[in-house]
């Protein structure tokens, strides 16, 4: 069995572990916390009540982590409560995406665990301006990207460069809309607007179909998969508490805003991944949106091996191809053709300046090559 | 030396690759008898440090320092790839490990009887951990007090000790026969050098010890000896200040900390001679 076959088969059979041997877990460990999943296996094992009877070291491991992720639970809430409050004087309420959004519900099951690097929230475009500038008075600064990374996010993206509190160092991503607009494909807000419901904590978050339809999208509507296997347990523990009224509003949802195929994307791979159950109306609804069978062979290639765990310990020639393959169609699927040879050209020369002189001696900020 | 090599340095064990030659010469001097072969023995961490690729090869070489996929620091120059290593190693367990209360501290001990000495840098703390270590003293740790939470029980964690500028031709007259480390120069901290501690030390690398007292040393080059003792809260302020991952433990580090300040004393000594700090400490202290 492969070590990506062994992760995967942890997280559906968690009871697993406890036939694995000590020196097998070192690299399970590694690309567990490569890919930031250690403290969500934790509380799996411990669900399944395995944890106890794993090898100490394995236990060592595992309980770091877990205390890493309750340092973010108890910091979560006092950082989503002064970004409320800092934003409530310009009547704006901020949004809470992805992880923040995860961990401020404590009924949520993929809050559990769950460690994000930066806080997404979602603001009116209108806004965004206010937002910034208000927030800069309050301590958040920019970090020094490069021009090109600026053009690119104001002009092209669907948010602003991300801003850090100066002394918590609490990177915040601002969002007015979900995906690029220079997609063509960016939703209709208002949609999205009659699903923001209230935490029981005063926080606005959407609710679970609109925020479940949010993660699919961002994990099939883009070009970056670096976090692609979290974000797919991610969506197998939201899917886990679906009701049946729950997966009809998500497909409303994604219906009035064009992410069917998405939709169909994440059950697929998810029951073929993670064995997540779907509901057969919902397999047999969705079978529509698939593509031609060579078509359909081709995108499940590229996503079979891209949403798995990626980290050198696991990467395999085919992987890397379909990793490559994701990500021209992410930046296909997200900007228009013109701009899309102009962008992979400067990313190109970057890459070969890299190459030629060395990775960080061009990076801003960078005070070592002195 | 072959890489990638394990080195156990109780209680965490690393596995080190790297391309530099003088790198593996200084590991090889360093750790002398901690590297293993046993294969029951799992490393904690995976570390590398390489050089850069590129021109940077050749113009400026530098070093950069990977935990695993992870680069914590931009690269440095090359002559200064051994120092990062070890501030590499530091950074790993300083980051990942939550199951101590970790004390930016030295810690000698005698009879099993330890003092942590928190210290910013630039207080002379290792110059004066250099001092005991080589007279008597067991040396638990350098840079990071491993606390048992809930307890005063000290883990040792041994490493070389990093002196800096004057004290590392102090530190040479002083023990001309102790095993040092090539110089790395102009490093954010100025030269500095590591000094592998002495037998004894190595010797108890598993060996745990009592804390019986909290001593804020710093260094006063107009000043032989003062000592002051301070109050609980001045002891807990400079301790938690002092300390890596508190705010990340919560209430554990918290309620450890505050249990060791009530039961042992805490002072600050000013002083310009090792000697009387050292007769102090065993004179009163043990």
């Amino acid at each position: 069995m492969s070590l990506n076959q062994l992760i995967t088969q942890l997280f559906i059979t968690p009871e697993s572990a406890l036939s694995i041997s000590l020196p097998q877990w070192m690299p399970i460990i590694l690309v567990l916390r490569h890919q930031q999943l250690l403290a969500r296996y934790s509380f799996r094992f411990k669900d399944a009540g395995v944890f106890a009877q794993l090898p100490d070291y394995t236990q060592r491991h595992l309980r770091n982590a877990e205390i890493i992720a309750e340092k973010q639970y108890r910091q979560i809430d006092s950082e989503a409560k002064e970004l409320t409050q800092l934003l409530s004087s310009l009547q704006v309420t901020p949004v809470f995406l992805k992880g923040a959004a995860y961990v401020l519900q404590s009924n949520l099951k993929p809050g559990l665990g769950r460690t994000f690097s930066d806080i997404d929230i979602l603001v009116p475009k209108a806004d965004i301006v206010e937002v910034e500038q208000r927030l800069t008075i309050f301590g958040y600064l920019s970090d020094a990207i490069s021009a090109y990374d600026e053009h690119y996010y104001r002009n092209w993206t669907h948010e602003i460069p991300p801003i850090r509190h100066h002394s918590r160092g609490t990177v915040l991503d601002i969002h007015h809309n979900l995906i690029p607009p220079v997609s063509g494909r960016a939703p209709n807000m208002s949609a999205f607007a009659a699903h923001i419901v209230c935490t029981d904590k005063g926080f606005a978050v959407l609710d679970l179909p609109a925020m479940t339809l949010h993660s699919v999208i961002h994990l099939f509507f883009n070009e970056d998969f670096k976090n692609a296997f979290r974000d797919l347990t991610d969506l197998h523990l939201l899917f886990d508490d679906f009701s049946e009224e729950d997966w009809a509003q998500i497909i409303r949802l994604a219906d009035e805003t064009g992410f069917l195929f998405e939709v169909m994307l994440a059950a697929r791979y998810c029951h073929k991944i993670l064995h997540t159950p779907i509901p057969v109306w919902v397999s047999q609804h969705l079978e529509q949106f698939q593509l031609s069978p060579w078509r359909m062979a081709i995108v499940d290639f590229m996503f079979e091996y891209t949403l798995l765990p990626k980290h050198p310990l696991t990467t395999s020639f085919k992987q890397k191809l379909a990793v490559f393959m994701a990500f021209v169609r992410g930046h296909w699927l997200k900007m228009p053709v013109f701009m899309l040879i102009g962008h992979l050209a400067m990313k190109s020369f970057f890459a070969v300046r890299d190459a030629i002189f060395g990775k960080h001696q061009f990076s801003p900020k960078n005070s070592a090559n002195r | 030396m072959t890489f990638p090599c394990k080195l156990f340095l109780p209680p965490f064990c690393f596995e080190v690759t790297s391309d530099i030659p003088f790198v593996a010469k200084n590991l090889e001097r360093i750790y002398g008898n901690n590297f293993s072969q046993d294969p029951s023995l799992v490393p904690d961490y995976v570390v590398k440090i390489k050089q850069n690729e590129g021109v940077r090869r050749f113009y400026k070489p530098q070093a950069r320092f990977f935990s695993d996929q992870q680069e914590p620091f931009q690269p440095l120059q090359l002559q200064q790839a051994y120092a990062m290593l070890e501030w590499g190693m530091n950074w790993c367990i300083a980051s990942h490990e939550m199951q101590y209360v970790i004390i930016h501290s030295a810690v000698l001990a005698k009879d099993n009887k330890a003092i942590l000495f928190p210290a910013p840098p630039g207080s002379g703390k290792s110059t004066l951990t250099a001092y005991l270590a080589f007279n008597g003293w067991r040396l638990l740790s350098d840079e990071m007090a491993l606390i048992i939470p809930r307890t005063r029980t000290v883990q040792p964690f041994v490493r070389p000790i990093c002196l800096k500028n004057r004290s590392i031709t102090l530190a040479k007259n002083w023990f001309p026969d102790a095993v040092f480390s090539t110089v790395a120069r102009d490093t954010h901290k100025g030269d500095v050098i590591h000094l592998s501690p002495p037998a004894e030390s190595w010797l108890n690398a598993n060996t745990p010890a009592e804390v019986v007292a909290v001593v804020f040393p710093q260094y006063t080059a107009d000043v032989e000896l003062d000592i002051y003792a301070l109050n609980q809260t001045q002891s807990f302020m400079q301790l938690a200040g002092n300390a890596f991952n508190y705010g990340v433990i919560g209430v554990e580090g918290f309620e450890t900390l505050t249990a060791l300040i009530e039961q042992v004393p805490g002072f600050e000594i000013l002083y310009n001679d090792v000697a009387q700090v050292a007769a102090f400490l065993e004179q009163e202290l043990l």
